[in-house]
């Protein structure tokens, strides 16, 4: 009788507490952590185009952020299960998204890039992905747009939690599919040995992810008009400049 | 290969102990909390108490036969979206509750065993002299039986220990998620994991250490 009591009581309380919990305070940001450059970590401190941007974002909106890192394959269960209120890693706006969540104004414009190992002059681009095993990260839109080519049933795809540049750099992969800035800044900073294989194949926008309620619709208008004054203002762009020395937030 | 850095190892210890806590914290309280569910469902099993027994049964046979990141997954993601408000689980606690009841499944086999291992003779003569079930076990039987368990015990404890690694897929940085954006911001795998593995073996031998002298005391009464 007295667990009972006691059980009812905690459910109340747990019943009340959770919409509480969801309007005010900080805005709960997720992230991987683990894609370079836009989330990493050096030295315990989460850093990155994203975080930039993010922070940026909360000063204009007068909120604090409050970073929540996980494997991106569970960052959007803690979407659905509401745990965090948005999901800034490099999110690229796809219709099966746009199903299940609203988007805010898009923050990144870029494109879909094929990543080979230094020398490999097998894959010298998209078409030549054919009879090859292609990594790209585990729920990413990548593994989506390999799938829409016409020749995608004979591509062999492997999904990654994290870790595929370097599979890709010892060759246990053919290639690996990214968004460009990322592939040309990994190539660029970090001590493997890749190389862009040919142009771009997929124009992809990104955006921040919300759940599609009252809530989530509150959140975004607030986050659009905060991306709004930051393109006006110039300081996107500088972000931007920052981490990959072009605009990559214009169209 | 290129040359190992150690710079950037050494660099690395100071940050990554930071999150070694957390594990140790995940695997303790887990811990704690199995020993306690095992041991009721290993008297349950042991005395056959009706409804409980087979519902203990179930319990068991389920979290010994699924995956523990599967079990994970359903309290992290799964509970909330049928009751919305358990959204309160957050990712240590889910961690937790899946250890502890992943674990006390294993664990209450090997008690339960233990206790059956116990010679007759022993609950025979506890029972003439008038003891009553519950003083039997109490005093003769579970105090022999954990000199059995300890051994297995200690090597489910070491094991939970390496299982709070999954804790990162919920969100919950301890010592493995630490490392694993440690090395994706520096691309340095090998160094960031080989610091992380030392870390973990370090933990498991002073274990053992404990383990030893444990062993040794309760095998006083045996020593002649």
């Amino acid at each position: 009788m007295k667990t009972l009591l006691i059980n009812t009581l905690l459910m109340i309380a747990m019943l009340t507490s959770a919409p509480l919990l969801a309007q005010d305070g900080p805005l709960r940001v997720g992230m991987s952590g683990q894609y370079f450059p836009f989330t990493f970590v050096e030295q315990d401190e989460l850093k990155g185009f994203d975080v930039d941007v993010m922070n940026a974002i909360g000063e204009e909106m007068g909120r604090d952020i409050k970073y929540e890192t996980a494997n991106f394959s569970g960052l959007f269960g803690m979407l659905e299960s509401g745990r965090i209120d948005t999901v800034a890693n490099q999110i690229t706006i796809t219709e099966e998204r746009q199903k299940a969540y609203i988007f805010s104004e898009p923050y990144v414009y870029d494109g879909a890039q094929v990543v080979t190992k230094k020398g490999n002059t097998d894959v010298e681009g998209v078409e030549d992905l054919k009879g090859k095993t292609v990594a790209v990260n585990l729920g990413s839109n990548f593994e989506a747009l390999l799938r829409e080519l016409p020749y995608a049933d004979q591509i062999e795809i492997k999904t990654y939690d994290s870790n595929l540049e370097r599979d890709t750099a010892l060759g246990r992969v053919d290639a690996f599919v990214m968004d460009r800035v990322s592939a040309s800044q990994i190539i660029k900073e970090k001590p493997l040995p890749l190389e862009l294989a040919g142009p771009t194949f997929s124009q992809i926008t990104n955006a921040y992810p919300f759940r599609d309620n009252e809530a989530g619709r509150a959140m975004r208008d607030e986050v659009n008009k905060a991306l709004a004054a930051l393109r006006d203002d110039g300081t996107l762009a500088s972000i931007s400049e920052k981490w990959f020395g072009t605009d990559i937030t214009q169209p | 290969m290129d040359v190992l850095n150690v710079e950037y190892m050494l660099g690395l210890v100071p940050v990554l102990l930071r999150y070694l806590p957390l594990t140790l914290q995940l695997a303790g309280i887990g811990m704690v909390l199995a020993l306690i569910l095992a041991c009721l469902f290993a008297v349950i099993r042991v005395l056959r108490i009706p409804v409980l027994n087979q519902l203990t049964i179930v319990f068991i046979s389920f979290f010994r036969g699924t995956p523990l990141l599967v079990q994970l997954f359903l309290f992290y993601y799964g509970l909330p979206q049928l009751v919305s408000a358990l959204t309160v689980i957050d990712g240590i606690t889910a961690t937790t509750m899946g250890l502890t009841m992943h674990f006390s499944a294993y664990m209450a086999e090997s008690i339960r065993a233990a206790i059956v291992g116990v010679d007759r003779s022993q609950t025979e003569a506890a029972l003439s002299i008038g003891m009553t079930n519950g003083q039997m076990m109490r005093r003769i039987v579970l105090p022999q039986a954990t000199r059995v368990a300890l051994p297995t015990l200690m090597n489910y404890f070491i094991d939970m220990i390496k299982a709070t690694s999954l804790a990162f897929t919920l969100g919950v940085t301890e010592l493995m998620g630490a490392t694993q954006k440690e090395a994706s911001g520096s691309f340095l795998y090998f160094e960031a994991f080989i610091v992380a593995a030392i870390m973990y073996w370090i933990v498991v031998e002073l274990l053992s250490k404990l383990q030893n002298h444990l062993e040794i005391r309760l095998n006083k009464a045996y020593n002649r």
